[in-house]
Formats: structure tokens, C-alpha cells, sequence
């Protein structure tokens, strides 16, 4: 039998379900032969996940591409401002096309490491406190805790963006240290920003952060092939599994708990947020393609391979 | 051999290594490095040419631990609040808080030991480590005591057992370690550590009372304050006061508002504070450095145990043993009131033997997560618990009781530090008067832990203004 | 448990040794203690700054995190020779002579073994966050402002480095006791009984107020 250990963390919940799925499937299809024994921050801390990788201590992680911009250049580019992807599949689809780029393959076999899926995570959108934003203007002056491309965006319309880790955001809230926060809707709920939250944008939809799971490439070279394809092969019913979980459960939930919370859904005309696009995503991208060229990156040709692959998905 | 039996074996070495004199940092380090290359080892059989492999992940998997769990902003919590500590003897504030005691409740029977009882309280606001605060007030208060003719066991027993209020009341370097090791929110401990610590100061008062009121020979009362005299004494203590309103306000606002920022921005706001205070009181280049320095060192010492326990842990992650003994002590048919009572009385034991810090953080790793089993789980809602609180309640509820039991061991012999020290002050004192003297208030601290047990609402009741 | 103990000096080439040792290590102790107190200010700014002009510290977390190692690690050594890591000295304390700095010899020993893989282990975690080919060198950067992790990083390897010295010095010392049965060696911490080490503690204390109110002394 081999077993494979695989660092997450935190706890069980929506973001993780794919690597769930993923051992329940492996282990089914190999009759028990092959493992996947998950462990839930016991293994690594998760800024640390690709250096565990990379030295062989666990064979398979999820991280994300934010949490350490230089680690992973390439797969920032996924969280760039107002892409425009808006749903779920779509970012499965445009994650894929960046993750078989041979670019994004060569930074990620500087940790030894082979990309296997996406965790996708819808848009991000704001809660907060205190009086909701009616229009883009209302923002100035507003603090948010908001990271990466999200964070920029923030500062374009005014607004004061501030840095803490996920879990310490309810306090922040709670202390008045910041007024609002930019999370996707499962976070929202899991980190308690629900519990004081007075209003939620519903379709600033700003980005979203991307977070791959990942494999050690020795040990995945050395997997017997049978348990090679139960692996592989297990992937898209994974994804699937993912995103029914998602969207049934996660987002079902979300609208009766906003009613029952009594929190204000802030929707934005359509051109108000068409000049607020324009305004933050082109000069991010060209920020970006600069910035990341200089690293050696053909990060001109990441970035048209996201635009490209958004338009072919598109509705 | 499974994983979970590579744990017991290589945290018996541990505990070889710590009774040895090998010092708890490295001890820990070595333990989880030895751990980690067996387990590795383990996975490719044992063969011995995949040995400089599993030493190699080992080593990588080790030295990351220093640098990734160190560099966080809740651990900068630990040399602030050390900082504040050295700070508040520059800044004259024992004296102050010690004169406006006197001068205020020192018409009580055995006043000037309540006044000891109470000054400490208010100094323990602005120091989070015990010996020092049982080592400034030995000093201050027991030749006022003697002078009057006060018990000299009694007048030192008071300064020891009082000195442990410091790791209850925030600021406390010991609360911050707890919370961080069992990931729990940290301004919810500090909070919580508030109420236990003024009913810990409360009950010592009662008892100096009734001890004072029984043994006329005890300690008499000091009268003849004016109210001018005792309204002058108070501008000086007056920064003690800024330093509890801006660590409490920085945690949670009393009056409904928002807070004024975190606990990490308040802890540095009050050493700030008592900072400029020292500063008016004349302190220089050369004693600011001395201060500095001391807190390096301290603060070096702790974080070194910091991570050198964490290795460890890392190395109980992979082979399972938290997860393997909660479920042992859940599996005990036995009520988990008794378990608990039975954790809390081996801590007892070890706490007699080891410094309550190397103590918390040696044990945690395993013991708490057994002690959540015990309750019902993480996710436990109050109603369906064993201990009638939340998963995270639980958590906070369980710190506070911990660490009360390991400042208990500060007062027993035979190594209670807090006694060696207050006897170290004062050359007249023996070591056994003050563990005699602090017999009584041993006997106070198990009664403070057993009402902390009854009534969890006296931990519990601050942080639920959290919403916790 | 142990705290501060004290070490002895004479003329031999390990005490000189020793004492140059300590310079480094008291240069690296007030580096230590010079950023707890950058942690104070930094505070005061962010809070002033998010109070007063609504403009937060930009990355305040990511320099908090950039601190601490310096906190934490560069002073280890400096500890060390004053003896001042805990531990349990139930057992040691009841040994002297030859008996006793044999087990020191051992702890010792243990300590730079353990110290050395950590030296390896801590340059590999250093070593994966640089890149002389990258931008500011840098392979891994902070969440907020992205500020380059490998000096933080660094720090570890060196200031382990800088205790590993320190044990080779203390294996000298112990050594040569061991060999000439020396009672009170010199260039290692000599175990205090808790209550020399309680007096000195509260000699400490009893220097900080003058008669005068003024302060002098330590802590
Ligand atoms: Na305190
Ligand atoms: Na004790």
C-alpha cells in the first residue's frame, strides 16, 4: 500500500472539498491500495505548503498564488483585477490554460512541484460595517481588508486598504480597525465577518485569489501507473464534486443568511462599475506584464492566454 | 512500529533529555528532529541507503519552523508586553501604586498586606511576568510590613503568593503563549484572564482579612490618612490607569463603540505610554538600554522554547500522537470532570519540578487537544458539551485555569521561584518562612481554581462581550 | 529552573576567546532589544497614522513579521553564555566535579549537534527564498506589500551559526574540566543553587531606585 500525505489547513469545509473527493475517489478506484491521508495544518503552515513540496516532506498540498507572490509568479496572473470570469467553471477553464502554460510548469518545477487542479473561488465581494456604499465615491476613505490585485483596485477608488491574516479579519471588524472586507462568500462565513456585517456588495466582483493543488513531481513520477491514473483520473469528477458542493450548498446558503441577518445587498449600476474597470484592470495588467517580464516570465503571453480563454468560455 | 508508538518512544527521550538538565529548547528541537528523521525513515523501510534522505527532509523540514512560526505579529505581543514590564520600575510606578494603596485601604485589619494584595494587582497591569513583580514588592513592601510589626512569614508569604497575579491580569507573556500555541484569539485571552485575576487578588484579601482579624499579631491596620493625603497619592500610580484603559480599549470597547485598534497595537501603545513616564522620571541612554537588553534575553528565551517546542510538534503532526491520545482520554469510562481534575492535578505534580512556560508548552500540544475531545469537540455547541461551554469557551476557559495552576507552582516547594525569590530580597527571611507563609494562600489558589471550575461564567462572562 | 548564572574569566586563550565572543553576542543582544523597541513605534505610527490622517501603515503586518526574527534569533547565543536557556536543574545540581561537566560535556554536545542540522536546515529554507537571478533577489515575498522575505529568513542560519561558536567555546571549557577536575572552570555558565540565584535576581532589583527615587542599574 502507499499512502501519501497531504498538507491543507484550517478545517474541512467548501474550499477543501476537491482534495476530499479527490481521496475518497483514489482510494476507491485503487481498493484501498492508495491513500490520501489529509492533514489540516499538522504538516506545514500554509505560506509554507510549496517549500514542504519541494523538500519531499508531504507529496501533495493546496496554497495560494497570493499568499507569496515570488514564489509563483506566473499563477498571480489569475489574480489580476476585473478579469471577468463569472463562474466557477470559467475559472476551472482559465486556471487549467495557465497551469499547462510550459511557462507556469517551469516556476513551479523550481519547488519540485507539478500542478494538478484549481480550488476555484468565485468573485470576491465586500461586507462591512457602518453605512453602505450606494455609489463608487462612497468608498473613499473606507478601510478594507483587501490583498493583491484586490487591494489596488480598493486603493483606485479611495478606499484605505489594510493587511491582516484571514482569521484575525473579525476582530479587526469588531475593534473598528478596519470597516470592511473583500472575501469570497464561504469565507465571509467561515472567518465570522457574516456574524456583524450590515451590507455586501453583490457584484463589485473585483477578482478572486487562486489557490492550486499541487504535487510532489518525484513522488508522482514514481507512483506505480495504476495508481498514477486512479490519481489523474480522479481530477475532473473532483472539480465537479467541488463545484456542485459550492454552488448548492455554499451559495445556497448565502442568500437566506444574508436575509436572515438582515444585511443589505449594495448592487452598483452597470456604468459606474464599466469606469471603475477601466480604470484599475488595464493598468494593473500592464503593471504586471512589466513586473513579471523582468523576471523572465513571457508574461505578455499569460496574460493574452487569460483573456482569450475568458472570451472562448464566456456565455 | 506505527507512527503513534514513534511518538511515545521519542517523547520519553524528550522528557530524559529535560530531567537531564538539557536545556527545554533544545531538548524539544532535538526530540522532533529525532522524530521526524524516524518517521521519514520509517516510510522508506528502513533502508539504510534512504537514511541520508530522511535526515536531509528531516533537517529542511526542521529548519523551517524557526523563522515560519516566529515571524508572527500576535507573537510580538510577548517582548511588548516584557518591555512594559522593565519600563514600569524606571518609571517609579511600584512605589506610587504601593503609597496610594496604603494610604486607601490601609485601615483594614492586616491593611498594609492588603494594600500588597491590591498594589500588586494594579502593578500586574502593567507587568506580565510574576517573579519580577514578587521581586519588585519584596522590596517595597515587606519593610513597611516588618516595621509595623507585621508576621515576617506572613509579610513574605503575601508578596510571593500576590507576585503570580501578573500572568492572570493582561498583560500577561505567559496568556499570550497559550493562546498562541492552542491558535485561540489572543485579545479573547487577555480579556478573559481579567475577572479570574481580580477574584484571585479579592480572595487573597479575604484571607489576609480573616488572618489578620484571627492572629492579632498578624498585621495591624495603618490609619490616619487624610483624604487630602490619600487624593495626593494618586496622580502617580495615574499611569497605570492609562496603560489597563488602553489595553482594554484596544481589546474591546466598554461602551459599545469600537475598539481602538488590537491587542498588539495596545500592548505597544501602553509601553509607549510607560515609555515617556520613565522618561520624565529621568530615565537615560544607559538605563534604557539595560532594559532593552533584558528584554532581548528574555524574550530570546522564550521564543527559543517557542520553537524548539514547535519542531516537536511538527514532528507530532506527522506521527498523529495529539489525535491518538484524544481519542485515548476520550475513550475513558469516567465521568470528564474527573479526567480534567486528573490533568490538572499532574500539572500540579510537574508544576512542582519545572517553570511553568517550558511546563504549558511542553504538555500542550497533546493535552489540549484531549481536553477539547473531553468537552465534546471544537464545534461542540454549550448545550451538548460536558462542560456546559463552547468549543472555543472551552479553550479559553481551560487557559485561564491552566495557567492559574501553573503560577500555583510558583508558591510550592521545592523549587517555587516567586519564594526564592522574595527570600533573596530579603536576607532575614529564610526560604522555608516564605514557603510557610505562602502555605495559606496555596490553600486560596486551589479554592480560586475549584470556583473557576464551578462557576466558568467568572473566565467566561468578558469574553462573551467579544462574542465569543 | 535556571535563569542568569554566573561565568568565570582569566588569562588562557579560551577565556579571551570567550570574552570576545560576548562582545559580538552584547552587540547582537542590544540589536535584539533596539527592535522590540522599533515594535513600539511602529505601533504609535500605525495607530496615529489610522486615527488621526486615516492613512494606515502601509504593510504593517509584513514589517511586524519582518522583526521578529531579529527579536527571536539574535540573541541566542548571548543567552547561552549567560546560561540563561531553561531548564530543570533538579539533577545537575547535585553533581560537582568531574560527574558534573561530563553531563554538561554531553548536553552540550547534544545541543551542537541539534544546532548544526539547524544551521543546514535553516540556510535550506533561506536558500529557497533567494534568487541572484530575481528582482531584489527574492523567491518568496510578504502577503500585503510584498516585501522580500529571504533577510528574515537569513537571520536564523546566522545567529545559530553565531551559538554554535558558543557551544564549541563551552565544549573547550567543559573539556578542560573535565580533565583537570578544575572545581570553578572558566567560560562556562556554573550552575547557582536556586537561592544564590534568587539573591542575585533581587540584587538586580534592589539597584534600580537610588534613596533618591532616581533610577540607575538593571533589571
Ligand atoms: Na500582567
Ligand atoms: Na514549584
Amino acid at each position: 500500500a502507499t499512502t501519501w500525505n497531504v498538507s491543507l489547513w484550517g478545517k474541512r469545509r467548501a474550499f477543501t472539498e476537491n482534495v476530499e473527493k479527490l481521496a475518497e475517489l483514489v482510494e476507491k478506484k485503487t481498493d484501498g491500495k492508495f491513500k490520501l491521508n489529509i492533514s489540516y495544518g499538522g504538516l506545514s503552515k500554509n505560506k509554507e505548503n510549496l517549500d514542504g513540496i519541494s523538500i519531499g516532506a508531504f507529496e501533495m498540498a493546496q496554497f495560494c498564488a497570493g499568499y507569496h507572490a515570488d514564489k509563483n509568479p506566473s499563477i498571480t496572473v489569475l489574480e489580476l483585477p476585473f478579469l471577468g470570469v463569472d463562474s466557477l467553471e470559467q475559472e476551472i477553464a482559465v486556471s487549467k490554460a495557465v497551469y499547462e502554460h510550459p511557462a507556469t510548469k517551469k516556476d513551479m518545477a523550481r519547488w519540485n512541484a507539478t500542478l494538478l487542479m484549481p480550488s476555484p473561488l468565485p468573485q470576491y465581494n465586500i461586507a462591512g460595517v457602518g453605512e453602505a456604499p450606494e455609489k463608487l465615491a462612497d468608498f473613499a476613505g473606507l478601510t478594507v481588508r483587501a490583498t493583491g490585485g484586490i487591494g489596488s483596485a480598493m486603493r483606485e477608488i479611495n478606499a484605505v486598504p489594510t493587511s491582516m491574516s484571514a482569521s484575525e479579519v473579525r476582530q479587526a471588524l469588531d475593534s473598528g480597525v478596519i470597516k470592511a472586507a473583500a472575501f469570497a462568500p464561504h469565507a465571509h462565513m467561515s472567518f465570522g465577518t457574516v456574524e456583524i456585517a450590515k451590507w455586501w456588495t453583490t457584484n463589485l466582483n473585483p477578482g478572486t485569489v487562486n489557490c492550486p493543488v499541487v504535487v510532489n513531481t518525484d513522488a508522482l513520477n514514481a507512483l506505480p501507473e495504476e495508481f498514477k491514473t486512479a490519481l489523474l483520473g480522479s481530477v475532473d469528477e473532483a472539480l465537479k464534486h467541488y463545484v456542485d458542493y459550492y454552488n448548492n450548498k455554499t451559495m445556497a446558503r448565502w442568500g437566506p443568511l444574508l436575509d436572515e441577518k438582515g444585511i443589505k445587498r449594495v448592487t452598483f449600476k452597470e456604468e459606474a462599475l464599466a469606469e471603475f474597470r477601466e480604470k484599475v484592470a488595464g493598468p494593473a495588467a500592464k503593471a504586471w506584464v512589466t513586473a513579471n517580464t523582468a523576471r523572465g516570465l513571457p508574461a505578455q503571453e499569460l496574460y493574452d492566454l487569460v483573456e482569450s480563454t475568458i472570451k472562448k468560455t464566456a456565455k | 512500529m506505527d507512527s503513534v508508538d514513534i511518538g511515545l518512544i521519542v517523547s520519553g527521550f524528550m522528557l530524559a533529555m529535560v530531567v537531564l538538565g538539557v536545556r527545554v529548547a533544545f531538548a524539544a528541537a532535538i526530540a522532533g528532529l529525532t522524530g521526524l528523521v524516524w518517521i521519514f525513515w520509517s516510510k522508506r523501510g528502513y533502508d539504510p541507503e534512504h537514511f541520508f534522505w530522511a535526515l536531509t527532509v528531516a533537517t529542511k523540514t526542521a529548519g523551517q519552523v524557526p523563522h515560519s512560526k516566529i515571524a508572527s505579529q500576535a507573537l510580538s505581543l510577548i517582548p511588548t508586553f516584557i518591555l512594559i514590564g522593565y519600563l514600569a520600575y524606571y518609571a517609579g510606578l511600584t512605589k506610587a501604586l504601593f503609597e496610594a494603596s496604603k494610604r486607601w485601604i490601609g485601615w483594614l485589619p492586616g491593611g498594609l498586606a492588603v494594600s500588597t494584595v491590591f498594589a500588586t494587582a494594579g502593578f500586574a497591569a502593567v507587568s506580565g511576568a510574576s517573579v519580577a513583580t514578587s521581586a519588585v514588592f519584596a522590596r517595597v513592601a515587606i519593610p513597611e510590613m516588618l516595621a509595623l510589626g507585621y508576621d515576617k512569614r506572613f509579610a513574605a508569604g503575601v508578596v510571593a503568593s500576590a507576585g503570580t497575579l501578573a500572568s492572570l491580569i493582561p498583560p500577561s507573556a505567559i496568556l499570550v503563549i497559550y493562546a498562541i500555541i492552542v491558535e485561540q484569539d489572543v485579545g479573547a485571552l487577555l480579556l478573559a484572564g481579567f475577572l479570574p485575576g481580580a477574584f484571585s487578588a479579592v480572595v487573597y484579601a479575604v484571607l489576609v482579612v480573616l488572618m489578620a482579624m484571627t492572629f492579632k499579631n498578624f498585621g495591624p491596620p495603618v490609619r490616619g490618612f487624610t483624604w487630602w493625603q490619600r487624593f495626593q497619592a494618586l496622580p502617580a500610580a495615574l499611569p497605570i490607569v492609562f496603560v489597563i484603559v488602553i489595553i482594554i480599549f484596544f481589546i474591546y470597547n466598554p461602551f459599545g463603540g469600537d475598539a481602538w485598534g488590537t491587542p498588539t497595537e495596545g500592548g505597544a501603545l501602553g509601553a509607549f505610554v510607560v515609555f515617556l513616564m520613565a522618561m520624565a522620571r529621568g530615565m537615560r541612554w544607559a538605563q534604557l538600554k539595560d532594559a532593552l537588553i533584558e528584554t532581548a534575553k528574555l524574550s530570546v528565551m522564550i521564543f527559543t522554547i517557542i520553537w524548539g517546542v514547535l519542531i516537536y510538534v511538527r514532528f507530532l503532526g506527522f506521527a498523529d500522537l495529539p489525535g491518538a491520545f484524544a481519542a485515548w482520554i476520550s475513550s475513558l469510562d469516567q465521568s470528564p470532570m474527573l479526567t480534567l481534575v486528573m490533568i490538572l492535578m499532574a500539572y500540579a505534580v510537574l508544576g512542582m519540578f519545572m517553570d511553568a512556560i517550558g511546563m504549558l508548552l511542553l504538555t500542550l500540544p497533546v493535552v489540549f487537544p484531549a481536553v477539547m475531545a473531553l468537552n465534546g469537540g471544537e464545534n461542540v455547541a454549550a448545550a451538548d458539551s460536558a462542560f456546559g461551554m463552547s468549543g472555543t469557551g472551552c479553550a479559553i476557559w481551560f487557559g485561564i485555569i491552566v495557567v492559574k495552576m501553573a503560577e500555583l507552582c510558583l508558591i510550592t516547594p521545592p523549587i517555587g521561584l516567586n519564594c526564592f525569590v522574595v527570600a533573596g530580597v530579603r536576607p532575614e527571611i529564610s526560604v522555608q518562612d516564605v514557603f510557610r507563609g505562602a502555605s495559606p494562600f496555596f490553600v486560596a489558589d486551589a479554592l480560586t481554581i475549584a470556583g473557576l471550575i464551578a462557576f466558568p461564567s467568572i473566565v467566561l462572562y468578558l469574553p462573551g462581550l467579544l462574542g465569543i | 529552573m535556571a535563569g542568569v548564572s554566573s561565568v568565570l574569566e582569566d588569562d588562557s586563550l579560551l577565556s579571551r576567546l570567550d570574552r570576545g565572543l560576548f562582545k559580538i553576542e552584547e552587540f547582537l543582544a542590544l540589536v535584539g532589544g533596539l527592535a522590540v523597541f522599533s515594535l513600539m513605534l511602529f505601533a504609535v505610527v500605525s495607530v496615529a497614522g489610522r486615527n488621526m490622517f486615516n492613512a494606515p501603515l502601509p504593510g504593517y503586518v509584513d514589517w511586524i513579521e519582518q522583526i521578529m526574527p531579529l527579536i527571536a534569533f539574535v540573541g541566542i547565543s548571548y543567552c547561552q553564555r549567560l546560561g540563561g536557556h531553561i531548564r530543570m536543574d533538579l539533577a545537575v545540581g547535585a553533581l560537582s566535579g568531574r560527574a558534573l561537566w561530563s553531563v554538561e560535556f554531553f548536553n552540550t554536545l547534544l545541543m551542537l549537534v541539534v544546532m548544526l542540522l539547524l544551521v543546514w536546515g535553516s540556510w535550506a529554507h533561506f536558500d529557497r527564498s533567494f534568487d541572484w537571478n530575481s528582482p531584489m533577489w527574492s523567491r518568496d515575498s510578504s502577503v500585503d506589500i510584498r516585501l522580500p522575505i529571504w533577510p528574515a529568513k537569513l537571520l536564523a542560519p546566522v545567529a545559530f551559526s553565531v551559538l554554535v561558536l558558543r557551544l564549541l567555546l563551552q565544549l573547550w571549557g567543559y573539556g578542560r574540566a573535565i580533565v583537570t577536575g578544575d572545581e570553578r572552570p572558566v567560560a562556562v555558565p556554573l550552575i547557582e543553587d536556586a537561592a544564590t540565584q534568587a539573591a542575585r535576581e533581587a540584587k538586580q532589583v534592589s539597584s534600580l531606585e537610588s534613596e533618591d527615587g532616581r533610577v540607575r542599574g538593571s533589571l
